[in-house]
C-alpha cells in the first residue's frame, strides 16, 4: 500500500478557515513589546463592535491570552471539535487551557504540531476576524500561519519606539514582504515622551515608511494598562488611554472587516 | 469526543486524494498513536459509520494501535508509553490526549531527567497509507 505524504490536518485547517472572513497576524519579533495586550483589548474592541472574534494564542511557549481574559477552562468537546471559552463576546484558544500554567518545553517542531492541532481541532463557527497573538521570533510558528494559503491573513506589526525593537520588527517586515503577507500597518507602542518636533521620521514610523506600509500611531505607556491586566479585567483594559488609542489607529481595519 | 471530528477530517483528506487522483480508494490504513490514548474501537466504528453511503463504503480499512517512543534530545535515549505515562495523574493524561506534544511539560527522560525530548512515533491519529484502484 503507497505510504502517505501528506497531513490530514490540513485539509481540515483550511475547511475551518473557510469560515473565517479575515486572519489577523499580531507580531513583533520580539517579546516584551505588548503583543499580546494589543491582540486581547482589538479582539475585545471588535467583539464589542458586534463582530465574530476569535483569539488564537500562537505563543505556544508563553501562552497569556487566556490569562489576559481569565479564561481557565477546558475547551468543551463536541461534534465538531473543541469549542473555545468565550469572554467579553471573543472566543479564544490557547494551549494554556490544557497546560494550565505548566512550563512548556517544546522543541520548534513540538510546538509547531501544537499549533497544528489546535488550529485542525478548534471549533470557531463562523468568524469576521480571527486574532493571532504571535510569539517572538520568526520560527515554526510564524512560518506555519504566515503559509496556510489563506489569502485573508494579513500582519500588523507592533514594536517599541527603541533602535533594538525596530530593528528585530525590521526583519518581520522584511519576512513578511517576501511571504507576500499583506501589512495593514505597523503600531507603535509604549510611547513614553511625544517625539521632538522637526526630529524627522524615527523608530516604528520610520520603519513603516521604508516598507511602505502605513504607520498606525502610537499607543502611550498607560499605568492603567498593567492594573487591568493584574486584574484580568478586560472590562478595565477597555477604559484605558490605551484602549482609546488603539480603537483610533485600527479604525481604517475595523472598518474593512465592517464592509468587507 | 473530538475524536470525531479528527476522523471526518481523515475521510475528507482521503476522499480528496481519490477525487484528485481520478480513482477509487480500495483500501487505507489508519494509525492510532498511543500517546494520544484513543480507544482504537472507537475509531474503528466511527470510520465505519462516516464512510457509510460514500465512495469509500467498502474499501479495505485498516486500523491498528502506533507504539509511541520518544527520543531525549539531550542524551539520546529512547523509550516508550509505559514508561512516559505510567505515573502521570488523570489530569495530564487528559492534556496529553488532547495535545500530544504537551507529554514534556509533564514527563521526563529515565535516563538524564531533562524535558527535551522528540516523539519519533505514535503521537496521535494518521493516515499512514492509502490504496486506489486508478
Amino acid at each position: 500500500m503507497p505510504e502517505v505524504d501528506w497531513d490530514f490536518r490540513q485539509g481540515m485547517i483550511r475547511k475551518r478557515l473557510s469560515r473565517t472572513r479575515h486572519v489577523l497576524l499580531v507580531l513583533s519579533g520580539k517579546g516584551g513589546v505588548g503583543k499580546s495586550v494589543v491582540s486581547a483589548t482589538l479582539s475585545a474592541l471588535l467583539a464589542g463592535s458586534g463582530l465574530r472574534v476569535g483569539l488564537l494564542d500562537a505563543d505556544i511557549y508563553g501562552p497569556s491570552s487566556a490569562l489576559l481574559f481569565g479564561a481557565d477552562t477546558l475547551p468543551e468537546e463536541g461534534k465538531g471539535g473543541l469549542t473555545p471559552p468565550t469572554r467579553r463576546g471573543v472566543k479564544i484558544m490557547s494551549v494554556d487551557l490544557f497546560a494550565s500554567g505548566r512550563p512548556l518545553p517544546l522543541t520548534g517542531y513540538g510546538a509547531g504540531q501544537v499549533l497544528t492541532e489546535l488550529l485542525a481541532l478548534t471549533d470557531w463557527g463562523k468568524l469576521d476576524c480571527l486574532i493571532a497573538d504571535m510569539p517572538p521570533a520568526t520560527g515554526d510558528i510564524m512560518q506555519i500561519l504566515t503559509s496556510l494559503g489563506n489569502e485573508k491573513t494579513s500582519g500588523l506589526v507592533v514594536s517599541m519606539p527603541d533602535r533594538l525593537s525596530t530593528a528585530v520588527a525590521h526583519r518581520v517586515l522584511e519576512l513578511l514582504r517576501t511571504g507576500r503577507v499583506p501589512t495593514i500597518g505597523v503600531l507603535e507602542n509604549m510611547r513614553k515622551v511625544e517625539p521632538r518636533r522637526g526630529g524627522g521620521v524615527r523608530g516604528p514610523a520610520k520603519l513603516a515608511k521604508e516598507f511602505r506600509v502605513p504607520f498606525l500611531g502610537a499607543l502611550p505607556l498607560d499605568p492603567g494598562v498593567t492594573e487591568a491586566v493584574e486584574k484580568a479585567d478586560v472590562g478595565a483594559l477597555l477604559e484605558t488611554e490605551f484602549a482609546e488609542a488603539l480603537g483610533k489607529a485600527t479604525l481604517p481595519y475595523r472598518r474593512t472587516l465592517r464592509t468587507d | 469526543m473530538h475524536e470525531l471530528s479528527l476522523v471526518q477530517g481523515i475521510v475528507d483528506a482521503v476522499q480528496e486524494t481519490a477525487r484528485e487522483k481520478k480513482g477509487k480508494v480500495t483500501s487505507f490504513k489508519i494509525e492510532v498513536g498511543e500517546l494520544s490514548q484513543f480507544d482504537i474501537r472507537l475509531i474503528r466504528q466511527l470510520l465505519a459509520d462516516i464512510t457509510k453511503g460514500t465512495p469509500l463504503e467498502g474499501a479495505k480499512v485498516i486500523v491498528q494501535r502506533e507504539k509511541c517512543r520518544v527520543r531525549c534530545l539531550g542524551c539520546g535515549n529512547r523509550w516508550g508509553f509505559e514508561q512516559l505515562t505510567g505515573t502521570l495523574s488523570e489530569k495530564n493524561k487528559e492534556m496529553v490526549h488532547f495535545l500530544p506534544e504537551l507529554i514534556s511539560s509533564c514527563s521526563k527522560c529515565p535516563s538524564c531527567s531533562k524535558s527535551y525530548f522528540e516523539i519519533e512515533a505514535g503521537r496521535s491519529v494518521r493516515v499512514a497509507e492509502v490504496t486506489l484502484d486508478a
